[in-house]
């Protein structure tokens, strides 16, 4: 489920859907318009690779994309938010994990160039959020 | 010090979704504030949806603006990456990819 390989010191994402497929997309968009130095995990479906959430993935995820400079997490529906906020109940350093309350595939580029230049976490969890008030057209 | 610096090119393809990434990688390393503005609109360079939201194209001028410490040191960057970028992107293999 690794988009890329892990980059030390920099931000890393971890995408959640309900879709695997669409987290995998929006996991290898954000790479290739970022230029491949983040590390992104898409964590979408349910353990049984249906439509849904994993808690199980979105642990995982987090373990993954965590190389020391902490993680944002864009979940994609309302109820991936009650997943992620699950895990991170549990979670042993919850400091270090910003939950992004952005649009999935805005957000996850956004977010995903923030880091590559090198944005600390509340900067990469900001550059998703803004992406809410960029207009297309 | 601060200081402020300016500098034009001409696209040599458009700016999709990949060069625009770039763009703003770039621009996100350098403390100054910097700009690009294309047919009367202007966008933060370190945004990188601001940037594809210009809908720059091949042949069009775009002028990038910078404004602090690394000013200088930014405009030439970003030149360099929207010179190299556009380009790269223009080639037809990969125009219709992101």
């Amino acid at each position: 489920m690794t988009a890329q390989p892990m980059s030390t010191g920099t931000v890393g994402i971890v995408l959640v859907s309900h879709s695997a497929e669409l987290a995998e997309g929006a996991a290898h968009l954000a790479a290739q318009v970022s230029g491949g130095t983040v590390t992104i995990i898409a964590a979408g479906g349910t353990d049984d690779g249906d439509l849904g959430t994993s808690a199980a993935k979105v642990e995982h995820g987090l373990t993954e994309a965590e190389s020391g400079a902490g993680v944002v997490v864009l979940p994609d529906l309302g109820s991936a938010v009650l997943t992620v906020r699950a895990v991170l109940e549990d979670h042993p350093r919850p400091s270090h994990i910003l939950l992004a309350d952005a649009p999935f595939v805005e957000g996850a580029v956004a977010a995903t160039v923030t880091a590559a230049a090198g944005g600390d976490i509340k900067a990469v969890a900001a550059a998703a959020e803004e992406a809410r008030h960029v207009r297309k057209l | 010090m601060s200081a402020s610096c300016e500098q034009g090119i001409t696209l040599v393809g458009d700016l999709h979704a990949r060069p625009a990434g770039a763009l703003a990688v770039a621009a996100g390393r350098f403390a100054s504030a910097v700009s690009v503005t294309a047919g009367g609109h202007t966008a933060d360079a370190k945004s990188v949806l601001g940037v594809m939201g210009l809908g720059a194209t091949s042949g069009q001028r775009v002028t990038v603006s910078a404004a602090g410490p690394d000013a200088r040191e930014a405009v030439t960057a970003l030149i360099a990456v929207l010179s190299e970028a556009t380009r790269v992107a223009g080639l037809p293999s990969v125009t219709a990819k992101p």
